[in-house]
């Protein structure tokens, strides 16, 4: 076991010596010119950092680029053909009641009293006539048991049952969900998530093809009261918009979100439902379900409102483990980053994740670094403002179309400029520190967010 | 200074202020989470079987705990 975990610290700092061994050479190698032009060494050194990280942070602004291009023609396209078969399936939207599948909504729930009573009777007003609501305590120590018993008891017409249980965890919770539904269907969501009233029509409609193993919901944020959460709102909006309309597009979702997430119940039988040796179980199920084959669509129309941390070391926390939990999904399945005529989609789906998860915020920070260092030595200010302005208007057009697509609030645009000028850098921060956390092997608590109640 | 100028000053001065704020709201982030309450002392009841009697919140009745009137002496010689 020593012997394997000093193996594994030796290939991390083997990469980080290699690095250096390669600058050191390349100063070696300049040595005689150095000599030759009587120049200092320490000024070789900046030049050619500073060359290297010119020429990163341009091949980095072309990916960025062409990833927001690429995206932004994905999801167009997902969006006509979403549009296209609205138009013509009418036979289907109208479909008898009576053949619509049972469908069990799953909805775990760790200490989320404030809330637990209105998501529940939230979920007893869906416009669907066969589904069932299982609530899991998972062993909560305030008083959602209670509460949810509470609105189990005065239902009439749904069938609500209310399990509880040892403390086990999120994934541990749906297990158990998974295991005592009835439906053919099931539904995962969270203790405090609203669902609207068409989710569970919106979302079913795409399981007449037999390839489709789930769907994701869209997400939006319910509290927007101040600058943080209004800025949230809008990156949920152009990360669902945009990424998971262009992916869904493909068939090849690759997180289905925690919050709103509808499965055929065999194929989480299928892949072992959700593992608990990751802290993000939604992105880990979705990439099993991928690697088997099955497709994964997105539907908006089925929307679930989520209350979004409020407070900046809420943000934090939540960032920090997605980052991790990501991070984990991904290592477990990095055996397909290699084989890509093997592995086929789901070899790009990995890089594409390592490129958001990884390369974005360390190269959005470097970028920074980089332009701050320039403009206090050399007095190049401007050149800073102009790598802003070409990264805002990314953000401004990506965040108009994804507006337009989601027929959201307009206003919402304007929160593209304080997104870039005030929240991205603290969360890219966050996002490096958890990836050089989870890459030292540290250890890591789940970090329950505080609820306020605002459904 | 033309316009460019102040505003590359304020992206600058933003930049560098929000890069500390992401810096300090991590280190909270991870001073807070490792911060535990400290064990408990060892509970000398734990291995006790049975019922236990309350060792506490005794009711209080007024005069109850007054140090008892001596007895009057009689004087029998």
């Amino acid at each position: 076991m020593e012997i394997r975990r000093v193996g594994r610290n030796a290939w991390r700092y083997g990469w980080a010596a290699l690095a250096v061994g390669g600058i050191v050479l390349l100063l070696a190698v300049s040595y005689d010119a150095v000599q030759d032009s009587k120049g200092s060494f320490l000024v070789l050194l900046q030049n050619y950092v500073l060359a290297a990280i010119t020429y990163y942070l341009l091949f980095f602004l072309v990916l960025l680029v062409v990833r927001f291009g690429m995206l932004i023609l994905y999801s167009f396209m997902d969006h006509l053909e979403s549009l296209y078969k609205v138009r013509s399936k009418d036979a289907v939207r109208y479909r008898e009641d009576s053949s619509l599948p049972m469908v069990s909504l799953v909805v775990p729930a760790y200490n989320e009293g404030p809330v637990i009573q209105a998501a529940m009777r939230a979920l007893l007003a869906l416009d669907y006539p066969n589904y069932e609501i299982l609530v899991i305590d998972d062993g909560s120590t305030d008083d959602t048991y209670e509460k949810a018993m509470v609105v189990a008891r005065e239902t009439v017409g749904v069938e609500v049952r209310v399990i509880t249980k040892r403390n086990g965890g999120k994934a541990d919770a749906l297990n158990t969900g998974m295991a005592l539904a009835r439906g053919e269907f099931v539904l995962n969501m969270d203790g405090d998530t609203k669902l609207s009233p068409n989710s569970l029509r919106a979302c079913i409609r795409h399981f007449e093809n037999s390839k489709v193993g789930a769907v994701a919901g869209n997400v939006k944020v319910i509290n927007r009261e101040n600058l943080l959460t209004r800025i949230q709102a809008l990156e949920y909006v152009e990360g669902l918009a945009m990424a998971r309309k262009a992916q869904s597009f493909g068939r090849v979702v690759n997180i289905i979100p925690g919050p709103l997430g509808m499965f055929r119940k065999s194929v989480l039988q299928q892949v072992g439902g959700y593992d608990r040796d990751t802290f993000a179980e939604d992105c880990d199920l979705t990439l099993k379900l991928l690697m088997r084959g099955w497709h994964i669509e997105y539907e908006p129309a089925a929307v679930a409102w989520v209350e979004t941390p409020s407070r900046l070391q809420d943000l934090i926390k939540q960032r920090y483990r997605w980052t991790r939990g990501i991070l984990q999904a991904t290592k477990k399945h990095s055996h397909v980053l290699w084989q890509p005529r093997k592995a086929g989609i789901n070899c790009y789906i990995l890089w594409y994740m390592l490129f958001e998860g990884v390369m974005w915020p360390f190269s959005n920070l470097l970028g920074n670094l980089f332009f701050v260092f320039v403009g206090l030595q050399y007095g190049l200010a401007t050149l800073l403002f102009y790598w802003w302005l070409q990264l805002t208007v990314l953000d401004v057009v990506a965040a108009a179309y994804c507006v337009v697509i989601e027929e959201e609030e307009p206003s919402l645009i304007f929160f593209a400029i304080m997104f870039r000028l005030f929240y991205i850098n603290i969360i890219d921060v966050s996002k490096v520190f958890a990836t050089i956390d989870e890459w030292r092997g540290q250890a890591m608590t789940w970090g329950k967010l505080e609820r306020e109640g605002k459904l | 200074m033309d316009l460019i100028s102040i505003l590359a000053t304020v992206i600058l001065i933003t930049t560098v202020g929000t890069m500390v704020v992401g810096v300090g709201a991590y280190a909270a982030f991870k001073l807070r989470d490792k911060r535990k309450p400290s064990s408990g002392r060892f509970d000398e009841t734990m291995n006790v079987d049975g019922p236990l009697e309350p060792v506490f919140l005794t009711r209080y009745v007024p005069g109850s705990t007054a140090e008892p009137e001596p007895e009057p002496v009689s004087d029998e010689r």
